[in-house]
């Protein structure tokens, strides 16, 4: 084919030379000053989402006989100047060194974010589970100006503006309600702009948490609503019983979104009553921290850790998590939310067979024996590869 | 002792992952060094709720099919990794809505079928744009050549053999469709793909455009069945398969010199690893300003990343919807939309932090089971220049700002399109340059790399590469690198940094 091209300069392999010479020049005319590396973007990355959160104890208070609530700060000494802003409803990991084993536990942030930004804190209520290690430990021995790392923010359990209908009808059982402490502080202080009905389940009055500020933030704001669902106990004015479709309907409109966090028991007791209003999925989101135990095996069987530069040999029973039982035995493994959903603790099935429950690998990840240990139940003799 | 290595890899990206496989294939000894838990960079996916989200890849170009094969269909089957990929051709090639003007233009993949098309929108366009289709290729074929002989040029080969090619090698692409006289609303279609250089069609590369085009056209474009990150994944094992090791959430702290010669990395945990031979798939701008004490960093190297211009800001928005595509009348694969076809307009828009053109993929209509049945996978890109969205966002307005444009982007989208997607928002992610400066470390967020343009175009990068290799045996590769961003570009620039390292590996043993 013939083009052309004549109106261009008539230009042959010199053309490539200049170009050559082009850019020399224009290397050559720019300047010798230090790379900028200051950038927004990057500056705000890590103040928004910083590796590592260096905090200290500020303050306790004991809210019921069996919760305790942590006032953090930054540990300034270890490297932390701000703590990062949040949605309210997210959570951090918190890793604590207990005996020997390393632990990671998530924590809901149950303050406004306004108190991250302006007071440099976060509020973490922690209840002292049967067993639990970290809460026990938190419960009985941590003070003031003890040091902990944290995570950053994480999580998804937070209103989305995009998806959410503005009417929230947030469901909480026990200690299920810091989420929905944060999200009604976060009213008050301007930061959500959202309808809040807060259906809480307790057993007796005595265990409802944050009593006197869920009045008074109701009290204060006509976008606030808390209902108390008592089961155990019958008092004026509270509802009584479990939580029911009769107390929920009181509070619909057209559009709603159910935001539900508590116990497993709560969940399914919640999947049967929401499930009789046949909505999308998309209205209804799940909170908790608590993976199933209900795995009866007796077995131990004997586990292989492969990390980044030794090998491991650890034992781990059929009713606990692969991630459990690294934990307990000084593994560092890395962890974030504690149910195969956050993904971070990915790592490689080398030999053996688990059990996993809610699960959220990527497709290709399944072609590659990929597994999350935090939700993994082992049913072999097993070798695992973590990235650490 | 510190293990040792012939060659370390910072950043298990496309061009680190590939430069990698390249290396243990010839048998080096090889360390890849990742920061995040997952290998690929941007090449990945991540999973919320119950849809995995496709986190970067819109269309892979240059892959091609067995029958029809592209650059990088023939570099996965040098590296042996096709038969445990599967892919998907697209459906169109692009479907560009111009709001100015109300118009909307589908253009299909193959040359004679885009031609014919483009006959319908725009009566006469036939003869210059079999012209421009006939330039393009040979355009290709002399950057293949160029690239193979960078050392040997023959000249009078060249100017056998590629004689436009050399009338044009220095024009822009307004300057050679003009000439091709190819009608003006005939060009901006055609022009639509700008988009994904980053610059608008009056100071970007004919000959770079006219060959990534070519290669579009003709050999449609893909996408993988389990998202990006089965590539990437895929890659990954084969390294480690054959020996080679890959560290995740291992970040680089320092380069390491001894006698001012590459010696090592210290990692930010206090590991050293020592190698002699670094490949960099992180940019200039972050190696040297953060990981290179300065003076060891010569003055060239900071004259070139000073005289760069870094390319645009991505921000995206996944939305994973509860309706099928069909069923919410999502019938194509890419909807472009823009105000204008007129690039260099589009382009002042991308510094417009109100501006809402955009590019939207529907997953689902070229991989059925991209989600669950009755679902749909919905992928936004905007771009964004300069500081356009750095200067709008503060800590405290951040998650604000950024829900306050994907809205606008949404929102715009239903407009234009008449299609209704909001209602059915089952789960939503946006991504911005601060998601993006935090998992890339890329300046300001970056994710094309540095703009192309003038001097920076793929020619001038590529003819002297050899010039700039400033630093022995430091060799880079991936977005920043001369074969600019994007998946087939960082493709091909791991395999081009691994030929490179294994030439520079064997200097050094005629060296001693």
């Amino acid at each position: 084919m013939e083009l052309d091209l004549k109106s261009l300069n008539k230009k042959n392999i010199e053309t490539l030379k200049s170009l050559k010479k082009e850019r020399e020049k224009v290397i050559h005319d720019s300047t010798s000053n230090p790379i900028k590396n200051n950038y927004v973007a990057n500056e705000l990355a890590k103040t928004l989402y910083p590796n590592i959160q260096h905090i200290k104890i500020a303050d306790i208070t004991e809210e019921t006989q069996d919760t305790k609530t942590f006032v953090l700060v930054p540990n300034i000494n270890a490297g932390t100047k701000k703590l990062a802003y949040f949605k309210p409803g997210q959570y951090i990991t918190l890793a604590a060194n207990i005996e020997g084993g390393i632990y990671n536990r998530p924590y809901t942030i149950s303050c406004s974010p306004k108190n991250a930004i302006e007071d440099n804190t976060y509020t973490i209520t922690i209840r002292k589970r049967p067993n639990g290690i970290v809460s026990n430990y938190f419960f009985d021995k941590v003070k003031i100006d003890d040091e902990f790392d944290i995570s950053c923010p994480s999580g998804e359990f937070y209103y989305e503006r995009l998806r959410d209908a503005k009417n929230v009808i947030a469901i909480a059982g026990g200690n299920g309600i810091n989420p929905f402490m944060s999200m009604a502080e976060a009213i008050v202080d301007g930061i959500l702009d959202i309808k809040l009905t807060i259906i809480y389940g307790v057993k007796t009055k005595e265990d409802i948490l944050f009593h006197k500020r869920l009045n008074e933030l109701s009290n204060k704001n006509n976008l606030i609503k808390v209902v108390y669902v008592l089961s155990e106990e019958i008092v004026p004015e509270y509802e009584t019983g479990l939580i029911s479709k009769e107390i929920i309907d009181k509070y619909l409109e057209n559009e709603n979104s159910f935001f539900v966090c508590g116990s497993l028991g709560l969940y399914e007791h919640m999947n049967q009553i929401l499930g009789e209003y046949n909505l999308p999925k998309k209205y209804i989101r799940h909170e908790s921290f608590f993976g199933r135990t209900d795995f009866r095996g007796v077995e131990e069987y004997n586990v292989k850790v492969k990390t980044c530069d030794k090998e491991i040999n650890i034992t781990c029973k059929s009713r606990e998590t692969l991630l459990a039982a690294m934990e307990k035995n000084g593994i560092k493994a890395p962890s974030k939310c504690h149910v195969g959903e956050c993904g971070f603790c990915r790592s490689r099935l080398r030999m053996g067979k688990v059990k996993m429950i809610d699960n959220s690998l990527r497709e290709a990840d399944k072609d590659y024996n990929y597994i999350h240990p935090c939700v993994a139940f082992p049913e072999s003799d097993i070798i695992i590869e973590i990235p650490n | 002792m510190n293990e040792k290595y012939d060659v370390i890899v910072i950043g298990a990206g496309n061009a680190g992952l590939i430069a990698a496989l390249e290396l243990v294939k010839s048998e080096k000894k090889v360390l890849v060094l990742e920061k995040n838990n997952v290998p690929g960079g941007a090449a990945t996916s991540f999973v919320k709720g119950r849809f995995e989200f496709e986190a970067a890849l819109n269309e892979l170009c240059e892959y091609g099919t067995k029958e029809n094969p592209g650059e990088v269909y023939k570099l996965f089957e040098k590296l042996g990794v096709n038969e445990k990929l599967e892919f998907n051709n697209t459906l169109e090639a692009f479907n560009v809505y111009c709001r100015d003007t109300s118009m909307h233009y589908e253009m299909p993949f193959g040359i004679n079928e885009f031609i014919a098309k483009m006959e319908e929108y725009v009566p006469k366009s036939s003869e210059a744009l079999k012209k421009f289709f006939y330039l393009a290729e040979e355009c290709k074929n002399a950057i293949f050549y160029l690239e193979e002989n960078k050392e040997y040029v023959d000249t009078n080969y060249l100017k056998k053999n590629f004689p436009n090619f050399l009338k044009v090698a220095t024009s822009n692409v307004d300057k050679v469709l003009d000439i091709l006289k190819l009608p003006k609303k005939a060009q901006e279609i055609l022009s639509t793909y700008w988009l994904y250089f980053g610059s608008p069609t009056s100071t970007l590369s004919f000959v770079h455009f006219a060959s990534i085009v070519y290669s579009f056209i003709s050999k449609g474009s893909q996408i993988p069945s389990k998202k990006s990150h089965q590539i990437s994944l895929t890659l990954a094992e084969e390294i480690e398969h054959l020996g080679g090791e890959i560290k995740y959430l291992s970040t680089v702290k320092e380069i390491l010199f001894k006698d001012k010669k590459i010696a090592g990395v210290l990692l930010e945990n206090g590991d050293i690893y020592e190698t002699k031979h670094l490949i960099s798939n992180i940019s200039p701008n972050t190696l040297y300003s953060n990981m290179m004490p300065e003076p060891l960093i010569p003055s060239s190297a900071i004259k070139l990343t000073n005289s760069r211009v870094l390319g645009a800001r991505g921000f995206s928005i996944f939305l994973g919807l509860n309706q099928s595509a069909k069923d919410l009348g999502l019938d194509n694969y890419n909807y472009y939309i823009y105000d204008s076809l007129n690039s260099e307009k589009e382009y002042q828009n991308m510094s417009n932090i109100k501006n809402t053109s955009c590019v939207a993929t529907i997953l689902n209509n070229v991989v059925n089971s991209a989600s669950p049945k009755g679902t749909t996978i919905m992928h936004f890109t905007k771009l964004f220049m300069g500081d356009t969205f750095s200067k709008n966002i503060t800590e405290k307005n951040y998650f604000e700002i950024k829900d306050k444009i994907a809205e606008d982007i949404i929102d715009d989208f239903e407009v234009t399109t008449g299609i209704v997607i909001k209602p059915y928002i089952e789960e939503i992610e946006i991504k911005t340059p601060v998601t993006y400066a935090k998992y890339f470390d890329t300046p300001d967020g970056v994710i094309f790399g540095y703009k192309a343009t003038g001097m920076d175009n793929y020619l001038p990068r590529m003819i002297s590469l050899d010039e700039e290799n400033y630093i022995k045996n430091l060799r880079f590769c991936g977005g920043f690198d001369v074969k600019l961003s994007g998946y087939c570009g960082t493709y091909l620039s791991g395999d081009l940094a691994a030929r490179l390292t294994l030439k520079d590996i064997k200097m050094e043993g005629s060296d001693e």
